[in-house]
Protein backbone atom coordinates (compact mmCIF):
# COMPACT_ATOMS: atom_id res chain seq x y z
CA UNK A 1 0.00 0.00 0.00
CA UNK A 2 1.32 3.39 -0.92
CA UNK A 3 0.15 6.77 0.17
CA UNK A 4 -1.34 8.95 -2.53
CA UNK A 5 -0.53 12.46 -1.41
CA UNK A 6 -2.46 13.90 -4.35
CA UNK A 7 -5.58 12.03 -3.25
CA UNK A 8 -5.26 13.29 0.31
CA UNK A 9 -4.80 16.83 -1.01
CA UNK A 10 -7.98 16.56 -3.07
CA UNK A 11 -9.96 15.22 -0.12
CA UNK A 12 -8.54 17.94 2.13
CA UNK A 13 -9.66 20.59 -0.35
CA UNK A 14 -13.13 19.09 -0.73
CA UNK A 15 -13.71 18.88 3.00
CA UNK A 16 -12.26 22.34 3.64
CA UNK A 17 -14.50 23.87 1.00
CA UNK A 18 -17.57 22.06 2.31
CA UNK A 19 -16.90 23.13 5.91
CA UNK A 20 -16.24 26.76 5.02
CA UNK A 21 -19.20 27.06 2.66
CA UNK A 22 -21.62 25.56 5.13
CA UNK A 23 -20.33 27.92 7.82
CA UNK A 24 -19.56 25.02 10.15
CA UNK A 25 -16.11 26.46 10.74
CA UNK A 26 -14.64 29.91 10.22
CA UNK A 27 -11.02 28.80 9.90
CA UNK A 28 -9.30 25.82 8.29
CA UNK A 29 -5.74 25.13 9.40
CA UNK A 30 -3.90 23.22 6.67
CA UNK A 31 -0.85 23.46 4.44
CA UNK A 32 -0.23 25.88 1.60
CA UNK A 33 2.27 26.50 -1.17
CA UNK A 34 5.71 27.67 -0.20
CA UNK A 35 8.43 28.94 -2.51
CA UNK A 36 8.84 25.45 -3.95
CA UNK A 37 7.33 22.02 -3.62
CA UNK A 38 9.74 20.94 -0.91
CA UNK A 39 8.90 23.85 1.34
CA UNK A 40 5.17 23.98 1.96
CA UNK A 41 3.94 26.45 4.56
CA UNK A 42 1.32 26.44 7.27
CA UNK A 43 -1.80 27.87 5.71
CA UNK A 44 -4.98 29.32 7.12
CA UNK A 45 -8.03 29.23 4.85
CA UNK A 46 -10.78 31.63 5.89
CA UNK A 47 -12.89 31.81 2.72
CA UNK A 48 -13.98 29.09 0.30
CA UNK A 49 -11.86 30.87 -2.34
CA UNK A 50 -8.70 30.27 -0.24
CA UNK A 51 -9.12 26.53 -0.50
CA UNK A 52 -7.43 26.34 -3.91
CA UNK A 53 -4.13 27.23 -2.23
CA UNK A 54 -4.14 24.17 0.03
CA UNK A 55 -1.50 21.55 -0.74
CA UNK A 56 -0.40 18.29 0.83
CA UNK A 57 2.79 16.40 0.10
CA UNK A 58 5.46 14.41 1.95
CA UNK A 59 7.12 17.59 3.27
CA UNK A 60 4.03 18.84 5.15
CA UNK A 61 5.48 18.05 8.57
CA UNK A 62 4.21 21.10 10.41
CA UNK A 63 2.14 20.48 13.47
CA UNK A 64 -0.85 22.72 12.86
CA UNK A 65 -2.04 22.25 16.45
CA UNK A 66 0.50 25.03 17.14
CA UNK A 67 -1.97 27.57 15.76
CA UNK A 68 -5.06 26.46 17.69
CA UNK A 69 -4.28 28.49 20.80
CA UNK A 70 -3.97 31.69 18.78
CA UNK A 71 -7.69 31.95 18.11
CA UNK A 72 -10.15 33.43 20.62
CA UNK A 73 -12.08 30.88 22.66
CA UNK A 74 -15.16 29.68 20.85
CA UNK A 75 -13.79 30.02 17.31
CA UNK A 76 -14.90 27.08 15.20
CA UNK A 77 -11.78 25.59 13.66
CA UNK A 78 -11.15 22.74 11.26
CA UNK A 79 -7.62 21.40 11.43
CA UNK A 80 -5.64 18.89 9.36
CA UNK A 81 -4.05 16.39 11.76
CA UNK A 82 -1.53 13.64 11.20
CA UNK A 83 -0.88 11.05 13.91
CA UNK A 84 1.34 13.16 16.17
CA UNK A 85 -0.75 16.28 15.53
CA UNK A 86 -3.87 14.53 16.76
CA UNK A 87 -2.06 13.72 19.99
CA UNK A 88 -1.20 17.42 20.31
CA UNK A 89 -4.86 18.33 19.91
CA UNK A 90 -5.83 15.76 22.56
CA UNK A 91 -3.21 17.17 24.91
CA UNK A 92 -4.51 20.72 24.35
CA UNK A 93 -8.04 19.50 25.10
CA UNK A 94 -6.75 17.87 28.31
CA UNK A 95 -5.18 21.18 29.28
CA UNK A 96 -8.44 22.98 28.52
CA UNK A 97 -6.86 25.23 25.94
CA UNK A 98 -9.37 24.26 23.27
CA UNK A 99 -12.77 22.63 23.42
CA UNK A 100 -13.55 19.46 21.53
CA UNK A 101 -16.89 20.78 20.29
CA UNK A 102 -15.23 23.76 18.59
CA UNK A 103 -12.96 21.55 16.51
CA UNK A 104 -13.38 19.55 13.34
CA UNK A 105 -10.42 17.21 12.98
CA UNK A 106 -9.51 16.22 9.44
CA UNK A 107 -7.42 13.12 10.10
CA UNK A 108 -4.65 12.23 7.70
CA UNK A 109 -3.34 8.65 7.89
CA UNK A 110 0.12 8.90 6.44
CA UNK A 111 3.64 7.54 6.45
CA UNK A 112 6.76 8.23 4.42
CA UNK A 113 6.96 11.89 5.42
CA UNK A 114 10.32 13.52 4.73
CA UNK A 115 12.41 16.24 6.27
CA UNK A 116 12.83 18.94 3.65
CA UNK A 117 16.25 19.91 4.98
CA UNK A 118 17.88 16.47 4.90
CA UNK A 119 15.51 14.52 2.61
CA UNK A 120 15.50 11.77 5.26
CA UNK A 121 12.36 9.92 6.24
CA UNK A 122 11.12 11.03 9.65
CA UNK A 123 9.04 7.97 10.57
CA UNK A 124 11.76 6.20 12.53
CA UNK A 125 12.77 9.30 14.50
CA UNK A 126 9.53 10.93 15.52
CA UNK A 127 5.81 10.21 15.07
CA UNK A 128 6.01 7.60 17.91
CA UNK A 129 5.51 4.78 15.44
CA UNK A 130 1.93 5.92 14.85
CA UNK A 131 0.58 6.43 11.37
CA UNK A 132 -3.13 6.87 11.97
CA UNK A 133 -4.56 9.85 13.85
CA UNK A 134 -5.89 8.87 17.26
CA UNK A 135 -8.78 11.31 17.24
CA UNK A 136 -10.53 12.55 14.11
CA UNK A 137 -13.93 13.46 12.77
CA UNK A 138 -13.29 12.86 9.09
CA UNK A 139 -10.57 10.52 7.90
CA UNK A 140 -9.00 11.58 4.61
CA UNK A 141 -7.90 8.32 3.03
CA UNK A 142 -7.71 4.81 4.37
CA UNK A 143 -6.16 3.76 7.65
CA UNK A 144 -2.58 2.64 7.32
CA UNK A 145 -2.13 -1.05 8.06
CA UNK A 146 0.81 -3.38 7.81
CA UNK A 147 3.46 -0.71 8.19
CA UNK A 148 6.33 -1.62 10.41
CA UNK A 149 5.65 -0.05 13.79
CA UNK A 150 8.81 1.52 15.09
CA UNK A 151 9.26 1.55 18.82
CA UNK A 152 9.32 5.26 19.66
CA UNK A 153 12.16 4.90 22.14
CA UNK A 154 14.61 2.88 20.02
CA UNK A 155 16.56 5.92 18.89
CA UNK A 156 17.54 6.98 22.39
CA UNK A 157 18.98 3.60 23.43
CA UNK A 158 22.48 4.47 22.29
CA UNK A 159 22.43 7.74 24.26
CA UNK A 160 21.14 6.01 27.36
CA UNK A 161 23.99 3.51 27.14
CA UNK A 162 26.60 6.28 26.97
CA UNK A 163 28.84 7.03 29.91
CA UNK A 164 27.58 10.14 31.69
CA UNK A 165 30.76 12.09 30.91
CA UNK A 166 30.41 11.33 27.20
CA UNK A 167 26.73 12.24 27.34
CA UNK A 168 27.50 15.51 29.09
CA UNK A 169 30.10 16.33 26.43
CA UNK A 170 27.52 15.53 23.75
CA UNK A 171 24.80 17.75 25.21
CA UNK A 172 27.21 20.56 26.02
CA UNK A 173 28.37 20.60 22.41
CA UNK A 174 24.78 20.59 21.19
CA UNK A 175 23.54 23.29 23.58
CA UNK A 176 26.55 25.46 22.82
CA UNK A 177 25.37 25.60 19.21
CA UNK A 178 22.08 27.19 20.27
CA UNK A 179 21.63 30.75 19.00
CA UNK A 180 18.49 31.34 21.09
CA UNK A 181 16.22 32.05 18.16
CA UNK A 182 13.42 30.24 20.07
CA UNK A 183 12.27 28.47 16.90
CA UNK A 184 11.76 25.32 19.02
CA UNK A 185 9.40 27.24 21.25
CA UNK A 186 7.54 28.77 18.32
CA UNK A 187 7.11 25.43 16.54
CA UNK A 188 5.96 23.55 19.63
CA UNK A 189 2.19 23.07 19.99
CA UNK A 190 2.59 22.78 23.78
CA UNK A 191 4.66 25.96 24.29
CA UNK A 192 1.91 28.49 24.75
CA UNK A 193 2.97 30.27 27.97
CA UNK A 194 2.87 34.03 27.81
CA UNK A 195 5.39 35.13 28.86
CA UNK A 196 7.75 32.19 28.59
CA UNK A 197 9.82 31.71 31.76
CA UNK A 198 12.98 32.69 29.90
CA UNK A 199 11.46 36.05 28.89
CA UNK A 200 10.69 36.99 32.47
CA UNK A 201 12.85 39.57 34.20
CA UNK A 202 11.56 39.18 37.74
CA UNK A 203 12.77 36.60 38.59
CA UNK A 204 15.31 36.26 35.84
CA UNK A 205 15.56 32.50 35.43
CA UNK A 206 18.34 32.36 32.92
CA UNK A 207 20.65 34.50 30.86
CA UNK A 208 19.21 35.56 27.53
CA UNK A 209 22.49 35.73 25.63
CA UNK A 210 23.47 32.60 23.70
CA UNK A 211 26.05 31.26 26.11
CA UNK A 212 26.46 27.86 27.71
CA UNK A 213 24.76 28.48 31.05
CA UNK A 214 21.77 30.38 29.69
CA UNK A 215 21.27 27.79 26.96
CA UNK A 216 21.45 24.98 29.48
CA UNK A 217 18.91 26.67 31.74
CA UNK A 218 16.55 27.36 28.85
CA UNK A 219 16.66 23.88 27.37
CA UNK A 220 16.59 21.85 30.59
CA UNK A 221 13.69 23.87 31.96
CA UNK A 222 11.87 23.57 28.66
CA UNK A 223 12.31 19.79 28.74
CA UNK A 224 10.89 19.85 32.24
CA UNK A 225 7.91 21.97 31.25
CA UNK A 226 7.14 19.53 28.45
CA UNK A 227 7.50 16.45 30.65
CA UNK A 228 4.46 14.26 30.17
CA UNK A 229 3.12 16.71 27.60
CA UNK A 230 5.51 16.33 24.66
CA UNK A 231 3.68 14.39 21.95
CA UNK A 232 6.77 13.58 19.95
CA UNK A 233 6.02 15.39 16.69
CA UNK A 234 9.68 16.36 16.33
CA UNK A 235 8.88 19.86 15.10
CA UNK A 236 11.35 21.46 17.55
CA UNK A 237 14.26 19.58 15.99
CA UNK A 238 13.15 20.28 12.44
CA UNK A 239 12.60 23.97 13.18
CA UNK A 240 16.05 24.29 14.73
CA UNK A 241 18.38 26.21 12.40
CA UNK A 242 21.48 24.68 13.99
CA UNK A 243 20.10 21.13 14.13
CA UNK A 244 20.13 20.42 17.86
CA UNK A 245 18.52 16.96 18.27
CA UNK A 246 16.04 18.17 20.90
CA UNK A 247 13.70 15.27 20.16
CA UNK A 248 16.18 12.87 21.82
CA UNK A 249 15.86 14.59 25.18
CA UNK A 250 12.10 14.98 24.85
CA UNK A 251 11.82 11.27 24.05
CA UNK A 252 13.87 10.35 27.08
CA UNK A 253 11.67 12.43 29.37
CA UNK A 254 8.53 11.04 27.74
CA UNK A 255 9.85 7.50 28.19
CA UNK A 256 10.59 8.07 31.87
CA UNK A 257 7.16 9.63 32.43
CA UNK A 258 5.48 6.71 30.72
CA UNK A 259 7.42 4.21 32.82
CA UNK A 260 6.93 6.05 36.10
CA UNK A 261 3.32 7.16 35.72
CA UNK A 262 1.99 4.65 33.19
CA UNK A 263 0.54 7.20 30.82
CA UNK A 264 1.73 8.61 27.52
CA UNK A 265 0.89 12.16 26.50
CA UNK A 266 -2.07 12.88 24.28
CA UNK A 267 -3.61 9.43 24.00
CA UNK A 268 -7.06 10.09 25.46
CA UNK A 269 -9.08 13.23 26.14
CA UNK A 270 -10.16 11.73 29.47
CA UNK A 271 -6.61 11.66 30.90
CA UNK A 272 -5.05 14.36 33.01
CA UNK A 273 -1.48 15.52 32.29
CA UNK A 274 0.79 13.46 34.57
CA UNK A 275 2.47 16.33 36.40
CA UNK A 276 -0.77 18.00 37.46
CA UNK A 277 -1.99 14.71 38.78
CA UNK A 278 -0.79 12.19 41.35
CA UNK A 279 -1.57 8.83 42.79
CA UNK A 280 -1.33 8.15 46.48
CA UNK A 281 0.39 4.87 45.67
CA UNK A 282 3.10 6.37 43.44
CA UNK A 283 6.25 4.54 44.45
CA UNK A 284 9.05 6.33 46.28
CA UNK A 285 11.39 4.34 44.06
CA UNK A 286 10.88 6.89 41.30
CA UNK A 287 13.01 9.28 43.35
CA UNK A 288 15.89 6.83 43.72
CA UNK B 1 43.12 21.99 51.73
CA UNK B 2 40.41 19.38 51.77
CA UNK B 3 37.32 19.88 49.64
CA UNK B 4 34.38 21.34 51.55
CA UNK B 5 31.24 21.05 49.41
CA UNK B 6 28.48 23.62 49.27
CA UNK B 7 25.15 21.91 49.61
CA UNK B 8 21.81 23.58 49.15
CA UNK B 9 19.06 22.21 51.33
CA UNK B 10 15.49 23.09 50.47
CA UNK B 11 13.29 22.15 53.39
CA UNK B 12 9.55 22.19 53.85
CA UNK B 13 8.43 24.43 56.71
CA UNK B 14 6.20 21.89 58.43
CA UNK B 15 8.33 18.76 58.50
CA UNK B 16 11.94 18.88 57.43
CA UNK B 17 12.67 22.39 58.67
CA UNK B 18 11.09 21.58 62.01
CA UNK B 19 13.03 18.30 61.99
CA UNK B 20 16.22 20.28 61.47
CA UNK B 21 15.20 22.47 64.38
CA UNK B 22 14.75 19.38 66.51
CA UNK B 23 18.17 18.10 65.49
CA UNK B 24 19.54 21.43 66.75
CA UNK B 25 17.69 21.49 70.03
CA UNK B 26 18.71 17.90 70.76
CA UNK B 27 22.34 18.96 70.20
CA UNK B 28 22.97 16.55 67.34
CA UNK B 29 26.06 17.15 65.22
CA UNK B 30 25.99 17.16 61.47
CA UNK B 31 28.29 18.70 58.84
CA UNK B 32 28.08 22.44 58.31
CA UNK B 33 28.13 22.18 54.53
CA UNK B 34 24.37 22.40 54.26
CA UNK B 35 22.72 25.77 53.63
CA UNK B 36 19.04 25.44 54.31
CA UNK B 37 16.35 27.44 52.54
CA UNK B 38 12.87 27.18 53.99
CA UNK B 39 9.86 26.86 51.70
CA UNK B 40 6.28 26.42 52.75
CA UNK B 41 5.86 23.11 50.96
CA UNK B 42 8.00 20.79 48.86
CA UNK B 43 5.66 21.45 45.95
CA UNK B 44 6.71 25.10 46.15
CA UNK B 45 10.04 24.04 44.63
CA UNK B 46 10.32 25.08 41.03
CA UNK B 47 12.68 22.64 39.24
CA UNK B 48 14.50 25.70 37.92
CA UNK B 49 15.62 26.37 41.53
CA UNK B 50 17.63 23.18 41.34
CA UNK B 51 19.16 23.85 37.92
CA UNK B 52 19.94 27.39 39.06
CA UNK B 53 21.56 26.18 42.29
CA UNK B 54 23.89 23.94 40.34
CA UNK B 55 24.71 26.81 37.99
CA UNK B 56 25.52 29.10 40.90
CA UNK B 57 27.99 26.58 42.30
CA UNK B 58 26.12 24.17 44.54
CA UNK B 59 27.84 20.78 44.69
CA UNK B 60 24.70 19.03 45.78
CA UNK B 61 21.02 19.73 46.36
CA UNK B 62 18.99 18.07 49.11
CA UNK B 63 15.25 18.47 49.12
CA UNK B 64 13.28 17.62 52.24
CA UNK B 65 9.53 17.24 52.55
CA UNK B 66 6.87 15.61 54.67
CA UNK B 67 6.23 11.92 54.29
CA UNK B 68 3.65 11.24 51.57
CA UNK B 69 0.25 11.38 53.21
CA UNK B 70 1.53 13.70 55.93
CA UNK B 71 1.59 16.93 53.96
CA UNK B 72 0.32 20.00 55.81
CA UNK B 73 -1.58 20.88 52.63
CA UNK B 74 -2.75 17.27 52.14
CA UNK B 75 -1.46 16.69 48.62
CA UNK B 76 1.50 19.03 48.04
CA UNK B 77 4.25 16.48 48.38
CA UNK B 78 2.42 14.01 46.15
CA UNK B 79 2.69 16.50 43.30
CA UNK B 80 6.27 17.28 44.31
CA UNK B 81 7.20 13.60 44.23
CA UNK B 82 6.24 13.27 40.58
CA UNK B 83 7.80 16.58 39.62
CA UNK B 84 11.11 16.03 41.38
CA UNK B 85 11.35 12.50 39.97
CA UNK B 86 11.26 14.05 36.50
CA UNK B 87 13.86 16.65 37.56
CA UNK B 88 16.15 13.84 38.65
CA UNK B 89 15.80 12.00 35.34
CA UNK B 90 16.51 15.20 33.41
CA UNK B 91 19.65 15.87 35.45
CA UNK B 92 20.82 12.32 34.87
CA UNK B 93 20.23 12.32 31.14
CA UNK B 94 22.04 15.63 30.74
CA UNK B 95 25.13 13.96 32.22
CA UNK B 96 25.03 15.19 35.83
CA UNK B 97 26.10 12.63 38.45
CA UNK B 98 22.89 11.09 39.83
CA UNK B 99 24.12 11.33 43.44
CA UNK B 100 24.16 15.12 43.50
CA UNK B 101 20.43 15.53 43.83
CA UNK B 102 18.43 13.81 46.50
CA UNK B 103 14.91 13.96 47.88
CA UNK B 104 14.19 12.75 51.40
CA UNK B 105 10.99 12.61 53.42
CA UNK B 106 11.82 13.75 56.95
CA UNK B 107 9.08 14.45 59.48
CA UNK B 108 9.15 17.02 62.29
CA UNK B 109 9.95 14.34 64.85
CA UNK B 110 12.85 12.85 62.93
CA UNK B 111 15.74 15.03 64.10
CA UNK B 112 17.96 11.96 64.13
CA UNK B 113 17.11 11.09 60.57
CA UNK B 114 17.83 14.66 59.48
CA UNK B 115 21.31 14.54 61.00
CA UNK B 116 21.97 11.10 59.48
CA UNK B 117 20.82 12.10 55.99
CA UNK B 118 22.91 15.28 56.01
CA UNK B 119 26.00 13.41 57.23
CA UNK B 120 25.58 10.69 54.64
CA UNK B 121 24.81 13.11 51.79
CA UNK B 122 27.79 15.34 52.62
CA UNK B 123 30.10 12.33 52.59
CA UNK B 124 28.68 11.29 49.25
CA UNK B 125 29.20 14.74 47.72
CA UNK B 126 32.74 14.84 49.10
CA UNK B 127 33.53 11.58 47.35
CA UNK B 128 32.03 12.92 44.09
CA UNK B 129 34.23 16.02 44.26
CA UNK B 130 33.41 19.56 43.10
CA UNK B 131 30.54 20.01 40.69
CA UNK B 132 31.90 21.65 37.51
CA UNK B 133 29.46 20.71 34.78
CA UNK B 134 26.66 23.19 35.39
CA UNK B 135 28.68 25.77 37.26
CA UNK B 136 29.01 29.12 35.54
CA UNK B 137 32.73 29.70 35.01
CA UNK B 138 33.83 33.11 36.18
Amino acid sequence: MTISFKQIEEKLKTEARRLLESGQVSVVLAYGKGYDEKHPMPYVAKNPSDVANIVFNEYCNYNMARYLVRYPAGTKIAIAVKAADSRAVIQLIQEEKVKRENLVLLGIPVYGMKNSKTQEGIDSKTTSGLYNPILYDILLGEEVHGQKIVSPYDVIAEYEAMDKEVRWAFWKKEFDKCIRCYACRKACPMCYCDPCFIDQNKPKWGDKSPETHGNLMYHLTRFHHLAGRCIDCGECSRACPVDIPLYLFHKKVAKECEEMFGQAAGMSILDKPVLVNFRVDDSDKILA
Amino acid sequence: MSFEPKILGIACNWCTYTGADLAGTTRLHYPQNLRVVRVMCSSRINPSFIFRAFQLGADGVLVGGCHPGDCHYNTGNLYARRRLAVTKKILEFSGMEPGRFRVEWISASEGNKFAEVVTEFTAQIKSLGPQTKFKISQ
